[in-house]
């Protein structure tokens, strides 16, 4: 498979099938993928209507994105999902559990305990949150996720006054095949006689603070915890393991936040300190990259590419439009000019504004950068 | 049964009643402390209980129980409804007066015996409280020990309070005295606990005393004294509690 081959871009109506069969497949991790037609419908009208809309952001927009593989056997097909909640616990609250030592200690008994408590919060409620990442097994070892997962970073940044400056994102936590999971059975349960699965089918669809309010609002400790619950905080379930991967590699932080109901990680960073956000550069008018000077004192190029891409170093480079109704984005193989295909996928004309950023990935010759 | 007579301890009692407690025993240093005993002209058993009447608790080391609460989790449109029992720790009984450091020998002693040895020593020692009863405070606290396995161990203990302080308790006790428990309150969670997060049986000792215990349950409940919802932070045993005031054996001897 050629990487240039894959497109992200914007879900629209017209992509029902494909989520329809990806919420299927992805029966664990991806609750915020229904495994229900009319509302992946409802998903979907509300993620092409954020994309469209001519107000301004009121923090309650999902934003959809499929990848696309253009070139594969009986046509172009979906082959992953990901999407961006633009403000978690919108009109609520976005509950999870905060991750805290408290220092017990006694001069008398000769004796000090760091206790590992989780404390219920709403600390993430606002952030902008990454959310139905799915990718076809297929393609995981391919640039797809990649594109998949970082692309979102150049929309963001693209229109960063729809987001929070400071971005989240969950991971399914541990549980076996079927839908037993240990950190629920140690909490949750003891406040819902209800298997995990049955509670996510619960909240599908709705705010899992509805259910977070019956939860103990005082700190948990977790000495107090059976070990197969403890050992499942901060823990990842397999599927889970590439999308979580990508985020760290873009600078998320893992140590501060698990999930309410499965105790799964979930990663918080600075969007300005996302590494694809801190790098991506709007190309001027020229084609040029602009560099970190106002004045593109350093950019350089070469003059062969008019209406495509100068400036771009070694290696692949994410490179979107900048239009929100039909926000695309590819991966471009530097530091060659930008391919008249790859200009035609992001649409628009060759002076189109688009916006770059350089992914730390092998390069099309295989040597890493 | 002779007849039983109440007397104050002296120091030649003192190796008898650490031998009763466990630990060492001292004679009372404060002002109106009193250690009392019970005794009858049984030459094989002269000495059948002892106690402790401290007027005020806390005042020098913090003094600890859990308070036993209960919160409600409902969601009528889950057809949800849970009853949860909670643990907070605190010092509610500061100021507080006590009946302390009660033992009695128990092996080969007709329970009956072991009943009549208590009851005229907390009668005895109510009667005090009425004589001077400007020295003591407005409650009453006595508390209960709770169950223990065949090993001693305290099933409480073992679900809760071990994962906060890893040293034996015995061997603590028997190092600080009574003072232990207010040392390891500093390391014990002051956040409220719900008790479905620990074992059945930890759960399941909250407020519940040692079998051995329950002639001197029924004596202080005779007495006057209830249970009021706090247990101590060892072994869960309850923590029987009154109004000096509303006491019969406290009014009787006022009022003569």
């Amino acid at each position: 498979m050629n990487p240039q081959d894959l497109l992200f871009r914007a879900a629209g109506p017209q992509d029902l099938d494909a989520f329809e069969r990806i919420a299927a497949a992805s029966a664990t991790g991806i609750t915020t993928l229904p495994a229900d037609r009319t509302l992946l419908r409802e998903k979907l009208e509300r993620s092409a209507q954020a994309f469209a809309s001519l107000d301004d952001s009121s923090g309650e927009e999902i934003y959809l994105f499929v990848v696309e593989d253009l070139a594969a056997a009986g046509g172009p097909r979906v082959v992953g999902t990901s999407g961006i909640a633009a403000s978690a616990g919108f009109a609520d609250r976005f509950y999870s559990y905060r991750n805290e030592m408290i220092v017990h200690a006694s001069a008398a008994l000769s004796a000090s305990n760091r206790i590992h408590t989780l404390h219920l919060c709403h600390d993430l409620t606002g952030y902008t949150l990454l959310t139905s990442f799915y990718i076809e097994p297929a393609y995981a070892d391919t640039l797809a996720p990649q594109l998949l997962s970082r692309a979102r970073f150049l929309f963001i940044a693209e229109f960063a006054d729809r987001f929070s400056d400071r971005i989240a994102a969950e991971s399914p936590g541990l549980s076996d095949d079927s839908g037993r999971c240990p950190f629920w059975d140690a909490v949750g349960r003891r406040f819902f006689d209800m298997d995990y699965p049955q509670v996510e089918r619960l909240t599908g669809g709705r705010s899992k603070a509805f259910i977070a309010e019956l939860m103990p609002h005082t700190p948990i400790y977790v000495p107090l915890l059976p070990e197969a619950a403890q050992w499942a905080i901060g823990q990842l379930h397999p599927v889970g393991e590439l999308p979580f991967s990508i985020l760290l590699d873009e600078g998320f932080d893992t140590e501060t936040y698990v999930d309410l109901f499965d105790g799964g990680p979930t990663v918080d960073a600075r969007v300005s300190m996302v590494k694809t956000v801190a790098r991506s550069r709007p190309v001027t008018a020229d084609g040029a990259i602009e560099k970190h000077g106002k004045d593109g004192t350093d950019s350089t190029g070469s003059n062969d590419s008019a209406g495509g891409l100068r400036g771009a170093g070694e290696g692949w480079h994410l490179v979107s439009n900048t239009r929100r109704g039909q926000f695309a984005a590819v991966l471009h193989a530097g530091p060659a000019a930008l391919a008249p295909s790859a200009r035609r996928l992001l649409g628009g004309d060759d002076a189109a504004p688009l916006r770059v950023a350089a992914l730390d990935l092998v390069t099309p010759h295989g040597e890493a950068t | 049964m002779k007849p039983l007579h109440v007397r104050e301890a002296r120091a030649d009692d003192l190796p008898l009643l650490t031998d009763w407690l466990g630990r060492r025993v001292e004679l009372p240093a404060a002002p109106h402390e009193r250690l009392l005993l019970a005794g009858c002209d049984d030459p094989v058993l002269p000495l059948r209980a002892t106690l402790r009447l401290v007027p005020a608790i806390g005042l020098a080391l913090p003094r600890v129980a859990y308070h036993v609460g209960c919160t409600v989790h409902a969601a009528p449109e889950l057809g949800l409804f849970h009853r949860q029992r909670t643990l907070l720790l605190g010092h509610d009984h500061t100021g507080a007066s006590e009946l302390a450091d009660i033992a009695w020998p128990q092996h080969e002693v007709p329970l009956a015996e072991q009943a009549l040895a208590l009851h005229t020593l907390v009668q005895a020692a109510l009667q005090h409280i009425g004589r001077a009863r400007a020295r003591y405070a407005q409650r009453l606290v006595a508390e209960l020990p709770g169950p223990r396995d065949a090993a001693g161990q305290s099933p409480f203990w073992f679900g809760l309070g071990r994962h906060f302080y890893s040293g034996d308790p015995a061997a603590a006790a028997a190092t600080h005295g009574p003072a232990w428990r207010s040392h390891v309150a500093s390391l014990l969670p002051r956040h409220l606990l719900y008790t479905s997060f620990l074992p059945a049986a930890a759960e399941s000792a909250v407020a519940q005393v040692r079998d051995g215990a329950l002639v001197l349950r029924e004596v202080l409940e005779d007495a006057g004294l209830r249970y009021a919802h706090h247990v101590n932070v060892e072994d869960g045993g309850p923590v029987l509690e009154a109004e000096i005031d509303d006491l019969p054996a406290v009014r009787q001897s006022q009022s003569r």
